[in-house]
């Protein structure tokens, strides 16, 4: 039966799941003030413009891996979503080795404590949203997706155009407004 | 594509087609651990670290006593540091070395010697005795969730369905190791002995892993269903002395042998040995390895390990989010040694950037 099992939660973890993909309703975004992983940070306002996929992950996590390389191809498409990598809890030892073997493209930010990953409400891994260009909340998944498959692209799609006066993003709750 | 609800359901109707277990079987030596002679081992763990930025280490020490079978001795230690104490996790007592080296140490290195004592420990599953509640403050703590063990949502769902139809703790417990042990298997690529993100795996489905994984998953799903239990992080010190080569140190070199086992507390018996993780290594590694279910040394270990286990493995504490002293940096569990140079943790499972060794030896005199 191990085998068989095996096998199953294997494709099970690899598949696409597109339509997982699903609206993503809310105001206001969490907070993502992390430092890079041998890089000057970033935040989402400088991405402003374009949609942004942020993207949990870990390496210990079979289905980030392959998801990963998914990502860096979707990244050097034209008119590609900016993407950050959002690493939960690993040490930065550990990611220069993975990602020595596996460069991409886009930056990898540092939530060791795992407070982002709480202020997102990501309860598992991998978790990944999508905000429009006006960074505001759009889609979200919770599976593993091939983020280069027709019914992504689809979706990515649906994202509305850019607007005339953008909002600003995040806050916690009971923060007050900039 | 198999999704992971229709996943959960294949692992169901693979509990039901288990066989049971049988009693008569052929084997060298009949796994069956009992209490008996204390054995005492000494287990010297050395670190070598780079001199590339000030440094400072946290080696385990061994902090479970209980004393049905495992009874910690001295700590020993010799080092070039310029600070050295045995540091204690606040919450759950975990003891650790804490070294600092100053800036500018050419070779720093400690090396750490750690006796304890240990057996056999069994529980009689159809004897229910008279034995002291848990304290609240006990029970309130190995109830709770954890960074990574939630014990709500997807976690809770799970074992609830494990356990349906089960009215006592025991038999809620054990149906919750047998869905573990039927749904769950050893992954050999992953590193080390896993991270335990219980959600995650729950989630994706992918319920693959090594002990820090399954047996988390064990101690979550037990916990969210209102019973006691805990991991104890530790190391295999010993070979088999029940002839499973797969369930003990392959020398007196244990650098890699690092195991976590779980506990659950039942009223009538205290706490109680299980690990369904060590299931599963059966299962993938004895020899001659990928074994069927149904193979007298997996339906053994299946039998056994809830309820018992063999004194060759050194638990060294039961801690989970454990902040490093004089860092800023929390490790899930403190099962290998850490350190940070330049105030960047190293990664305790490449030995290219962490030079450790662990030896283990049986003292006999």
């Amino acid at each position: 039966m191990a085998p068989l099992l095996a096998l199953a939660l294997l494709c099970g973890a690899a598949s696409a799941r597109a339509d997982s993909l699903k609206p993503w309703a809310g105001d206001w975004l969490p907070p993502l003030a992390l430092d890079r992983l041998d890089g000057p940070p970033i935040g989402l306002d400088a991405l402003r413009g374009r949609p942004v996929i942020v993207h949990f992950f870990a390496t210990w996590c079979a289905p980030c891996i392959e998801e990963m390389a998914s990502l860096n191809a979707l990244a050097v498409t034209p008119a590609a979503p900016a993407i950050l990598a959002v690493d939960v809890g690993e040490v930065e030892a550990r990611l220069r080795n993975f990602f020595g073997d596996r460069p991409v493209s886009f930056p990898i930010l540092l939530d060791r404590d795992r407070a982002a990953m709480k202020a997102w409400k990501v309860e598992g891994l991998p978790t990944s949203f999508v905000l429009d260009r006006e960074l505001k909340p759009a889609l979200r998944t919770e599976e593993p997706l091939d983020w280069t498959s027709p019914a992504v692209a689809a979706a990515l799609a649906t994202l509305p155009p850019q607007a005339a006066s953008p909002i600003q993003p995040t806050r916690e709750k009971g923060e007050t407004p900039r | 594509m198999i999704s992971r609800r229709d996943m959960l359901k294949t692992g169901a109707a693979a509990v039901a087609a288990l066989p049971a277990p049988r009693l008569a079987f052929a084997q060298d030596v009949p796994f069956a651990p009992k209490p008996g002679a204390w054995r005492n081992f000494a287990v010297t763990t050395r670190l070598e670290l780079p001199a590339t930025g000030k440094a400072q280490a946290w080696i385990p020490l061994p902090s479970v006593r209980e004393d049905e079978w495992i009874k910690p001795g001295r700590n020993a230690w010799q080092t070039n540091a310029v600070s050295v104490e045995v540091a204690r996790d606040p919450k759950y007592g975990a003891e650790m070395l804490h070294v600092i080296f100053k800036d500018g140490e050419t070779e720093p290195s400690v090396e750490v010697s750690s006796r304890f004592a240990l057996r056999d420990r069994a529980e009689d599953l159809a004897a229910k005795g008279s034995v002291p509640a848990l304290g609240d403050a006990e029970r309130k703590l190995y109830l709770e969730a954890t960074e990574l063990m939630p014990t709500d949502g997807i976690v809770k769902e799970t074992a609830e369905k494990a356990a349906a139809g089960k009215g006592s703790d025991i038999d809620k417990a054990r149906a919750i190791y047998e869905w573990v042990v039927a749904n769950t298997f050893r992954d050999a690529k992953t590193r080390g002995c896993g991270t335990g993100d219980v959600a995650s795996m729950l989630r994706t489905g992918n319920l693959s892993g090594k002990c820090a994984d399954l047996n988390a998953l064990y101690v979550a799903l037990v916990r969210s269903v209102g019973i006691p239990a805990r991991d104890i992080y530790g190391i295999r010190v010993a070979p088999s002395k029940f002839g499973y080569k797969s369930l003990g140190a392959g020398s007196e070199i244990v650098t890699k042998a690092q195991h976590c086992r779980a506990e659950i507390w039942l009223e009538g018996y205290a706490w109680v040995a299980t690990d369904p993780a060590d299931v599963r290594k059966v299962v993938l590694e004895e020899p001659p390895g990928n074994n069927a279910v149904d193979t007298p040394k997996v339906v053994a270990a299946r039998q056994v390990l809830f309820g018992a286990w063999e004194g060759n493995w050194l638990g060294y504490n039961v801690a989970h989010d454990v902040a490093l002293p004089g860092s800023k940096h929390k490790v899930g569990f403190l099962m290998y040694p850490q350190a940070e140079v330049a105030g960047a943790l190293l990664d305790c499972l490449d030995p290219d950037t962490f030079k450790y060794s662990i030896r283990s030896a049986e003292i006999t005199a």
